[in-house]
């Protein structure tokens, strides 16, 4: 059994990672799928689907609620699953809404959630979309209504940015960045920040020249308002930080064939490693399949002008195979042990569920009697 | 062809993964090689896009790469720094403020400050003049994806809906000026033929276009040329397997011909860009796209 069958089986939590335009979420909805073929009640949680791909799930809006693939859509394509599985499709905003919610007393939540800098938090603060992804996953997982959670994450060029999302946020809220700026405001002092006590007039001067003196206000005015949360924002990047590194969790490092990708996948790879994530595997997706022998000596066999067609076509899909063949195996020699598995580009686009059931089956070798799987499954290194 | 540069700023835009790094070294080379001054200008992405021409990753710092071409990675930290140096003009003081672990972590919670800066430091570029004229006859900026290529080239006019009057929003005005005026600032967008780059290429026109930003060209990266008339895949039905082969690449050709058809849409040339069969781009085959690209761009660039 390989690692990712494993965690498929026992796990609770299945993270996807890697750069974006690789099918990471395609590979998430893939895993739940499998996961739910093993016998386990599955759900992929996913930040920005295709809408092909959301429509296959049965998701027309966001909303942060589980939704069941519909079964009728799973039976008319030939898929039979052993337990349920649902998808679920994240939205940023009404997550952060909901954690103010959870966090605040009603006074301070209204302040928080008018102010200006609170509405443009996820794209301001580095790692917000990140943490608030992770903080949702650590919500499902204590509800405890599934088996099996699989979470695509928003595609980081850097595996830090992901893993450190838990404590950047932690740090700006938690600890002591926000308390020696706040300090003399919580003293209830008349100027919000202690920027502006430090040095005199030269320095706020100075942040103002830069920012504007309105803006340091109000973001004074943010702060104070966030400032009495800072417990619970710790308690709960604990947990989620706790959950990552726990035996319940394990990655999955989705890239692309790609000689460009290689470098970043083998980086990402690395970090995860120190971080002392379990790296149930390396997936490299889109991988070109090579030619048929047969198929070009049948080619030779024609007349022109179709033989230097087919010919053509053949070198080019061979070129293709090889390149990438090339690029599977320095990326397994350097991510090595962990098993590095590849998944064939399919013709046209992978949006329907039978799509993704063929996907999933590369992932999820083993073959169960009666069900109808791809003999050509690989797994490698393993 | 590439002569009477009106166009200052080449803005390359799309989805992820489709090639814009690609397509922005090929330009900024090929532009080079006409004999203007160029600055491929990344945007915070390691120097991707100067690695792609054969040369060590772009830096923070501007650098010459041969004869007029030039390169510069722009990365929050420095244009930080510039930024604020333009304004305080004393070292000391940016030193002692800004560089303070503790300042820099608040600094990155005021709402696009960082895109405020990055994008500031590209427009800069534009503005530079050297001896009375401007240092650059064209900036070749290898944009963000979609997404966050719209945050980013938005953040002018973001800013100046919600920002009180004062040092931002001034900074804010003359950004967004430079950006939609047509005649210094052409938005490019790279997109391959597949379905979910044309419907976020589509999408990100919309983008620009509500941004005051029209899109100048469409660039159809991994064009596939028809190569089976329909009595050849007649003649292969005898061979499933060569049929199918043949059949496939069919497909595909379709599927270029109706992203053409699908990106006319954004009301702009399409410019196919034919696909390779390599595993990594080598200098000749950039050199040879470039070319492409600039006849495709022919009289604006």
């Amino acid at each position: 059994m390989t690692p990712l069958v494993e965690a498929l089986r026992t796990r609770g939590v299945v993270v996807c990672v890697g750069p974006g335009g690789v099918g990471k979420t395609t590979l998430a909805a893939a895993l739940a799928l499998q996961g739910a073929a093993l016998g386990r009640k599955s759900l992929v949680c996913t930040i920005d689907p295709a809408r092909r791909l959301a429509s296959a799930l049965g998701l027309s809006e966001l909303g942060n609620v589980a939704r069941p693939i519909p079964a009728s859509e799973l039976r008319a394509a030939g898929i039979h699953l052993k337990a349920p599985v649902e998808a679920m499709m994240l939205d940023m905003k009404q997550s952060w809404d909901e954690l103010i919610a959870r966090s605040a007393s009603p006074e301070q939540r209204e302040r928080i959630l008018a102010n200006r800098f609170y509405q443009s938090l996820s794209s301001a603060l580095a790692g917000s979309q990140e943490y608030i992804a992770l903080e949702k996953l650590w919500e499902l997982h204590s509800a405890g209504a599934q088996d099996l959670l699989v979470l695509d994450t928003p595609p980081t060029a850097q595996a830090l940015d992901f893993l450190d999302a838990p404590a950047r946020v932690m740090d700006f809220f938690g600890s002591d960045t926000a308390k020696w700026l706040l300090t003399p405001a919580l003293r209830g002092t008349k100027v919000g920040l202690r920027l502006f006590g430090l040095g005199g007039n030269l320095i706020s001067r100075a942040l103002s020249r830069v920012v504007g003196g309105q803006t340091l206000s109000d973001l004074a005015t943010f702060l104070l308002a966030m400032s009495g949360m800072n417990e619970g924002f710790r308690e709960r990047a604990q947990a989620v930080r706790a959950l990552l590194a726990s035996e319940e969790t394990v990655v999955v490092l989705v890239t692309g064939p790609a000689a460009e990708r290689r470098e970043e996948a083998v980086r990402f790879h690395q970090s995860l490693r120190e971080q002392g994530l379990h790296i149930a595997a390396v997936v490299v997706n889109q991988v070109h399949a090579d030619v048929d022998v047969e198929d070009v000596s049948a080619a030779g066999r024609l007349p022109e002008p179709l033989r230097g067609k087919l010919e053509r076509t053949l070198s080019e899909a061979h070129a293709l195979a090889v390149a990438d063949a090339e690029n599977l195996q320095r990326l397994r020699a350097a991510v090595a042990p962990t098993p590095l598995l590849s998944v064939p580009r399919f013709p046209g686009d992978v949006h329907d569920l039978s799509a993704l059931w063929r996907a999933g089956a590369y992932l999820v070798p083993d073959t169960s009697p009666g069900e109808d799987r791809p003999p050509a499954a690989r797994a490698e290194g393993a | 062809m590439a002569q009477l540069p009106r166009t200052r700023l080449l803005v390359i835009t799309g989805k992820g993964g489709v090639g814009k790094s690609t397509v922005a070294a090929a330009v900024a080379e090929a532009l080079a090689r006409t004999g203007k001054r160029v600055l491929l200008c990344e945007v915070n992405s390691g120097g991707r896009a100067t690695a792609l021409l054969g040369f060590p990753a772009a830096g923070p710092e501007l650098r010459r790469l041969e004869g007029e071409l030039w390169s510069v990675d722009v990365r929050p930290a420095e244009a930080m720094r510039e930024y604020v140096l333009k304004r305080i003009r004393v070292e000391r003081v940016y030193r002692a403020l800004f560089e303070n672990p503790l300042v820099r972590a608040f600094l990155r919670f005021i709402p696009s400050l960082a895109e405020t800066v990055m994008l500031g430091k590209v427009l800069w570029h534009v503005r530079d003049t050297e001896a009375g004229r401007p240092r650059w006859d064209v900036v070749v900026t290898d944009a963000p994806a979609t997404g966050h290529a719209l945050t980013f080239l938005g953040v002018p006019q973001v800013l100046l809906k919600t920002l009180p009057p004062g040092t931002m929003a001034e900074e804010a005005t003359w950004m967004r000026d430079l950006l939609v005026d047509q005649d210094v600032t052409k938005a490019v967008v790279v997109a391959l033929p597949e379905e979910l780059p044309i419907l976020e290429s589509l999408e990100l026109g919309a983008g620009l276009r509500a941004l005051h930003l029209d899109v100048s060209a469409v660039v159809l990266n991994q064009a596939t040329e028809p190569r089976f008339l329909p009595e050849d895949l007649t003649a292969l039905a005898p061979f499933p397997r060569l049929e199918s082969l043949a059949q496939a690449h069919a497909d595909t050709a379709r599927r270029t011909e109706e992203a053409v058809h699908r990106l006319g849409a954004l009301g702009a040339p399409v410019v196919k860009l034919p696909r390779l069969y390599q595993g990594t781009m080598d200098r000749a085959s950039v050199e040879a796209l470039g070319q492409r690209l600039l006849n495709g761009f022919a009289g604006w660039t």
